[in-house]
């Protein structure tokens, strides 16, 4: 499927419809020398990877070299560039560069070692939030768009009520009403079973055509589930569910992940439905192609590009929310540093320590600004098309 | 038109039902109790924490509780646990709160946005487009509470004037022109703070809009006939352009319950967003409960009156 | 172009129009000085808004801060925290104490007696002491009037819960009672039937069978029969006695007197279960409430209670305003179930009428809270027009507008403290508070049931650290749960000392021994264990912070965690799922520490959560809330504090100081008999209060001169 391959082997003459001459990399180097924002936003994303990368082996294991946690109560809130006070220091409270590259915090502790270990966190939230969010939203799109004239038959509904319903029911310790469900559940597999026996539908019963009958399309189905999720307000959403969940760095991936797939859902939906009309995917198909196959091997490349865009900026989104979770207190709980809370930590100190809130506040802006650039001009590149929509 | 219509509130009452379904799942399996039943006040004993269930029905099943829970919303009979006020009469106050916010920053986001967009535009690729997108982008880029203490430290520690509030503490007295601007300086800034991310997105899309239609070839015809280029900016492209616009009109109306948490934490706004933020803090069911059927209802009508204006406005669209 | 002009001007305007505004806007100077009556608010900050200002119903602070200045209870502390009277003018404790005479029982030299002889008997020894017993003569003294109940018959109806849940059923019992003898002390007196047993034998009162006179048309356990006969037929029974007389002249906001009925309305409003009163379990030891007159107010108690007196610092609620009456007026008047209208819903919470030194004005919620000055007063009216609290919920915003001069007050957090008090235009005052941070080891999970390694944990934080670096020094040790300023309080008992090498010495003592890699181990198995909190509390984290890092010095391997305060209640302390737990508790005054220490209140949703036990220890917590007297009392707290401080179940770390900063302004204005007015600089009281003349206080055009401090 190497693009660049195919130039290679194609003969010169042959003027019939040829893989792009370029590869997607070339294209992607050459929009990046003109877009400069975009390529500025590249290099930061670039550099922020890096210094995460770096920030997590540097911080992390039992003896790290920065120790984010390491507290030093005689040396608290020191401007940054500061050189320790070696008599109160025990050797080992010693920071390694013999200098607080960027202040000490309100117990003391490293600025800068904090906001590297914060820099992984930070974008591990805003990855796996994120990654989450895509893998939902493709996986409902891509069902919408490609199986979305299905129809799920009223039988199929009540199979998962019942399902759904009997395993909640058993979790919260209503054991026999749970169980109740689970039998029908079976007994709707039965029956689904041996109706498929008597393929003559018209010979029914009234129940059991109404049973087997087209309840909704696949389509309406996962449209109206997104409809759903858009009545929440989401950072609303995301609040009360993190209030009110034990607070934890993955809860709070999750829940970003969770609240946040149903732009994708309709990306996606949207260029299956017109994808799936395409000669190619006709082509495919009148090869016996199994519909799985079509869909990651010729469909999702193609579909791909808005996906990636708006994770871009989702990741940056992500960022933001986490940090505007920690400044009402419901951000990552420590001893997991994140950008967000190091800067609402610091905002207390706000006139004896402004550092501690203008570091993490500008680095976050910095990166979120990298990450939205660096996704715009993904945009361009991608599907010049796509341009501009948000 | 008519069945449309019929379908269309069909479906979102549909929509609604499940949306309170979930809504109230979340809230009751998720765990933790009202903090009225706060059993770290050791004057709470077990029999008043039991007794407290009782009247909040917690002690029921769920599905009892779901019932009588909306059934006194819609007899409007809701009461919060924490005061005993009206829901209803809580929301309002709060509505009315931020209103003033929510109109001020539409005006501010509206007026901004189309002048920049369309600007940007028409000198694509220049200066001032590139940057205003550079400018836009920071707008969104910067966390909220940190511009927000940013702003308010410069403006208290250079002007020596009270930002924090809905109005001047202590002012009641003075004249009714005072009172309106006191008004407006205390609304300037949360709603400054509160339109900066519609102001970046806003524009963008104006200018993407511009764009397409810009290179549409009635644009081009119309350069070419030699109309003065004012006029084929703002009658012939702007025209065309504003129609995905006036759908918006109608998915700006869950902003109205929406409000910013973090802006009115900030400027101590006694505001919407606050009363569901304090709610969820203590809570309160049914408060949250309401907030957010009542902004569920919102966004479903913003929906409904986006797609009847399109059909209004677009006379290519027949269902 | 029309539309070209219109974008250009229509944004163009609407930003002079935003920003002309500024030109209005009176800046902080001109609000603060240019504006006289600025001078006659006090205005303070707070960061969550009230919710029911009603004193009986109420249980969050900011409520209790409202409360407390609309409603004024009997009684109060005073400056050494002792009780002072407000509505009422004074006060007695007296006692009533029953016996059940005992047929079976021999008395020495006496044998066996009837009621009427015994009393008698008992009326002659008073006039002959006995110089052997002391303890029994003093008790006979106490004694002021000796009668006899005679034997009665009557029938009881009581309810018991059926095991596994379901609708308590109702059983009838008979009660054949014999003849009972009523004493009447002049003082409450916990030991008079252990020193009367002295007389009339060891074994009389064990001897009685409660369980003889009764009769029951159930079928009952042996336990449920021990129970209703202690119940019904007790062989002894105190009752302490509480006489109020209240202050004529006082006076609620709305001009009706304050009389005994009011005080009686009260409390029948916190046991009314239709109020979901969250004091109900306070007042539950009240047996009858009688008003004896309009100013006399007689409260029996069941059993005795020391706590009993500071209970009635509650607000008096206005009856006419609140009786049934009232509040079916107001449910008719609403449209609501004339029967389940209750206090709670009534529109009272949002206008209280008390009888304190301010009234009630305005509630906006969510901005501010406005009481005016109540003219009429008992003390006087305060100096201050208006009291005025406003809901500033950001402390960052909050400490900006104390700077700009449009709050006289907030929370000063520790780290602010050093700033203002550089600061030449205020005033500042510190004092150390009612609670206290401590480090709570759940003693059911091992290691903590040692008290070695809990003492050693607390010997491996340097705690006068966090009180100087984290704290800013507004901090004090602590060694025990008694408030500082009182004398339950015994100073002599001395904190822990930080020695990490201690530490470890005392963990080796309990088998935790240091191994190569320098982690603690036992048997092979390492030290570790989680330490949470709640979230929202800035202290408890930095804590939680150090004490990890402090631990990891000595090779514990310790992992923390932070929960949202409900999902941390519920989850975690009441289900007693933790290791070790930072957390904080508010302090009494009333050194009854029952509910936190004793060994019954160990299970799920208690409060005795780390699962303290100790014989000792409860039986000096039932002797302290019997006790009565002070100084006695003060002599069983320091044998309590003595016995916590050794057992260490929590390390405790520190009661932190409150510091108000106030601007130099403020002073205390004295009008003596003469007319003279006088102004004095505003000084905390020994205990620490510095808002206790608060009624006293102005606010100055000038900072003046006082002569002592130049």
């Amino acid at each position: 499927m190497n693009p660049g391959e195919n130039h290679i082997d194609a003969p010169d003459y042959i003027e019939a419809p040829l893989a792009p001459k370029h590869t997607r990399m070339q294209e992607f180097g050459r929009m990046l020398k003109q877009n400069r924002l975009a390529a500025l936003g590249f290099f930061i994303f670039v550099l922020f990877f890096l210094c995460a990368v770096t920030g997590l082996i540097l911080t992390s294991g039992t003896k790290p070299l920065f120790n984010p946690a390491m507290v030093r109560l005689e040396e608290k809130l020191r401007p940054p560039l500061s050189k320790p006070n070696l008599q109160a220091l025990r050797p080992d409270q010693v920071p390694v560069l013999n200098v607080y590259l960027m202040g000490t915090d309100d117990l003391g502790r490293d600025v800068f070692a904090r906001m590297l270990q914060g820099a992984w966190v930070s974008l591990t939230v805003g990855f796996v939030a994120v990654g989450i969010s895509v893998f939902i939203g493709i996986f409902m799109g891509g069902i919408a768009g490609y199986f979305g004239q299905h129809h799920i038959k009223a039988i199929h509904i009540l199979f998962f009520l019942c399902l759904i319903g009997g395993i909640g029911l058993v979790l919260i310790n209503a054991v026999f009403a749970g169980t109740a469900l689970l039998l029908l559940c079976l007994s709707s597999i039965v029956f689904l079973l041996s109706a498929r026996d008597k393929l003559p539908e018209k010979t029914l019963p009234a129940w059991k055509g109404i049973l087997l009958g087209n309840a909704v399309s696949v389509d309406t189905l996962i449209m109206r589930i997104v409809d759903i999720m858009l009545c929440f307000p989401s950072f609303f959403l995301i609040l009360t569910v993190v209030a009110l969940l034990p607070a934890s760095i993955y809860n709070i991936m999750i829940v970003i992940g969770l609240t946040s797939w149903m732009g994708t859902t309709r990306f996606v939906r949207a260029e299956f439905l017109s994808l799936r009309e395409q000669d190619f995917v006709a082509a495919a198909k009148a090869l016996g192609i199994g519909n799985f196959r079509i869909i990651f091997r010729h469909i999702m490349p193609n579909a791909v590009a808005p996906v990636l865009v708006s994770a871009t900026i989702g990741i940056a989104t992500a960022i933001l929310t986490e940090a505007g979770l920690s400044f009402l207190g419901f951000g990552v709980p420590p001893p997991h540093a994140t950008w967000g809370n190091i800067l609402s930590d610091g905002k207390n100190f706000i006139f004896d320590a402004p550092w501690l809130t203008f570091i993490p506040g500008i680095a976050i802006l910095i990166v979120v600004l990298s990450f939205n650039l660096f996704g715009e001009g993904l945009r361009d590149i991608l599907n010049p098309k796509l341009r501009e929509r948000h | 038109m008519l069945s449309f219509i019929g379908r269309s509130v069909i479906q979102k009452t549909i929509t609604l039902f499940f949306v309170s379904i979930v809504s109230f799942l979340i809230i009751h399996l998720a765990p933790g109790k009202p903090s009225q039943v706060n059993p770290m006040n050791p004057k709470f004993t077990p029999e008043i924490l039991e007794r407290f269930q009782k009247e909040f029905h917690l002690d029921k099943p769920l599905y009892v509780q779901y019932l009588y829970f909306y059934r006194g919303l819609f007899t409007g009979q809701t009461v919060s646990w924490k005061d005993n006020q009206s829901v209803f009469s809580k929301i309002w106050g709060r509505f009315l709160n931020s209103l003033p916010l929510f109109i001020v920053g539409t005006l501010i986001t509206w007026t901004l946005s189309f002048p920049v967009g369309i600007r940007s535009a028409i000198y694509r690729g220049g200066i001032y487009d590139r940057t205003t997108t550079f400018l836009s982008y920071l707008l969104i880029s910067i966390p909220g509470f940190f511009f927000a203490y940013v702003l308010i430290i410069f403006v208290v520690n250079h002007f020596h004037v009270p930002v924090i509030g809905m109005e001047t503490f202590g002012i009641a007295n003075s004249s009714i022109p005072h009172m309106i601007m006191d008004r407006i300086w205390h609304l300037l800034l949360p709603s400054v703070l509160g339109a900066t991310g519609g102001i970046a997105i806003l524009s963008r899309y104006v200018r993407s809009q511009m764009l397409e239609v810009e290179g549409q070839d009635y644009i081009r015809t119309a350069k070419a006939k030699g109309l003065p280029p004012d006029q084929v900016h703002y009658k012939h492209a702007f025209r065309n352009a504003l129609l995905p616009f006036v759908t918006m009109f109608g998915l700006i109306l869950p902003g109205l319950i929406g409000g910013s948490v973090i802006i009115e934490t900030i400027f101590s706004w006694p505001g919407m967003g606050r009363m569901a933020y304090d709610a969820i803090l203590a809570r309160d069911y049914p408060v949250i409960l309401t907030v957010n059927f009542v902004s569920a209802v919102l966004v479903l009508a913003g929906t409904f009156v986006s797609d009847l204006l399109y059909l209004v406005v677009d006379p290519r669209i027949r269902l | 172009m029309t539309v070209k002009r219109f974008f250009i001007f229509a944004p163009i305007l609407l930003i002079i129009v935003l920003l002309q505004s500024y030109f209005w806007e009176p800046t902080y100077e001109e609000q603060t000085k240019g504006n006289p009556a600025r001078l006659t608010e006090y205005i303070t900050g707070s960061i969550g808004d009230a919710s029911l200002l009603n004193p009986v119903i109420a249980s969050d602070s900011a409520s209790g801060d409202i409360n407390g200045l609309v409603f004024e209870g009997l009684i109060d502390y005073n400056k050494d925290l002792r009780f002072r009277g407000r509505v009422a003018k004074s006060w007695e404790i007296s006692e009533q104490a029953f016996f059940y005479v005992n047929p079976s029982a021999r008395i020495p030299e006496w044998g066996i007696v009837d009621a009427a002889s015994l009393a008698t008997r008992i009326k002659h020894a008073q006039k002959s002491p006995i110089p052997s017993d002391p303890n029994l003569t003093a008790s006979l003294k106490r004694i002021t009037n000796i009668s006899v109940i005679p034997p009665r018959t009557y029938t009881v109806e009581k309810s018991i819960k059926k095991s596994g849940g379901g609708q308590p059923k109702t059983i009838r019992f008979q009660v054949t009672a014999p003849a009972r003898i009523k004493l009447v002390l002049n003082q409450v007196d916990q030991h008079l039937f252990q020193n009367l047993a002295h007389l009339l034998g060891k074994n009389y009162f064990e001897s009685f069978r409660g369980r003889n006179y009764l009769t029951c048309d159930a079928r009952l356990t042996a336990k449920q029969w021990a129970a209703f006969a202690k119940e019904l037929i007790p062989a002894t029974e105190h009752n302490p006695i509480l006489l109020f007389h209240l202050r004529p002249g006082v006076k609620f906001q709305d001009g009706y007197p304050v009389s005994a009925e009011d005080v009686k309305f009260t409390y029948e409003a916190i046991m009314n279960p239709k109020n979901l009163s969250p004091l109900l379990s306070v007042y539950e030891p009240v047996k009858t409430i009688e008003v004896i007159d309009p100013l006399t107010v007689k409260i029996v108690y069941k059993r005795l209670y020391s706590p009993a007196l500071s209970t009635w610092g509650i607000g008096i609620l206005p009856k006419h305003l609140l009786d049934s009456q009232a509040l079916k007026k107001e449910a008719a008047a609403l449209g609501k179930d004339q029967k389940t209208f209750s206090i709670r819903q009534s529109a009272f919470n949002r206008h209280p009428v008390g009888c304190g030194p301010f009234k009630f004005q305005t509630w906006k919620s969510d901005q501010y809270i406005i009481l005016d000055r109540f003219h009429d007063y008992w003390e006087g009216p305060p100096n201050y027009h208006q009291y005025v609290y406003r809901i500033i919920p950001d402390p960052l915003t909050q400490e900006m507008e104390f700077y700009a001069g449009t709050l006289d007050s907030y929370n000063v957090e520790p780290h602010q403290v050093m700033r203002l008090e550089k600061d030449p235009r205020f005033q500042h005052f510190s004092g150390t508070s009612f609670g206290y941070t401590y480090i709570g080891y759940n003693e059911r999970r091992k290691p903590f049931d040692d008290p070695r390694v809990r003492r050693a944990l607390g010997m491996a934080i340097d705690i006068n650290k966090i009180i100087k670096y984290v704290l800013y020094g507004q901090g004090e040790r602590i060694t025990g749960p008694f408030v500082k300023q009182t004398d339950y309080y015994d100073h002599k008992i001395k904190p822990l000392p930080y020695d990490p090498q201690g530490a470890l010495k005392l963990l080796a003592a309990a088998g935790w021994k240091r191994n190569k890699s320098g982690r603690l181990e036992k048997n092979g198995r390492p030290l570790e264990f989680t330490l949470i909190t709640n979230n929202g509390n800035e202290l408890r984290k930095a804590v939680l912070a150090i004490a990890q890092d402090a631990w990891k010095q000595i090779g514990i391997d310790i992992h923390t965690d932070i929960l949202e305060w409900s999902v941390f209640i519920q989850e975690r302390i009441n289900k007693l799922d933790f290791d070790a737990v930072v957390l904080g508790w508010g302090m009494d005054i009333q050194p009854d520490l029952f509910q936190i220490w004793h060994s019954s209140q160990t299970h799920p949703y208690q409060l005795n959560f780390v699962g303290f036990k100790n014989k000792r220890a409860d039986e000096l917590i039932i002797k302290i809330r019997q006790e009565y007297n002070h100084a006695r009392q003060v002599e069983l707290c320091h044998k309590l504090h003595a016995l916590i401080a050794d057992l260490q179940p929590y390390t405790f770390l520190y009661v932190s100081k409150w510091t108000a900063v106030l601007d130099k302004r403020i002073v205390i204005k004295t009008v003596d008999a003469s007319g003279a007015v006088q102004y004095k600089k505003i000084t905390p009281t020994k205990t620490g209060n510095y808002r206790y003349y608060f009624n006293q206080w102005v606010k100055l055009p000038q900072a003046p001169q006082f002569m002592d401090k130049g």
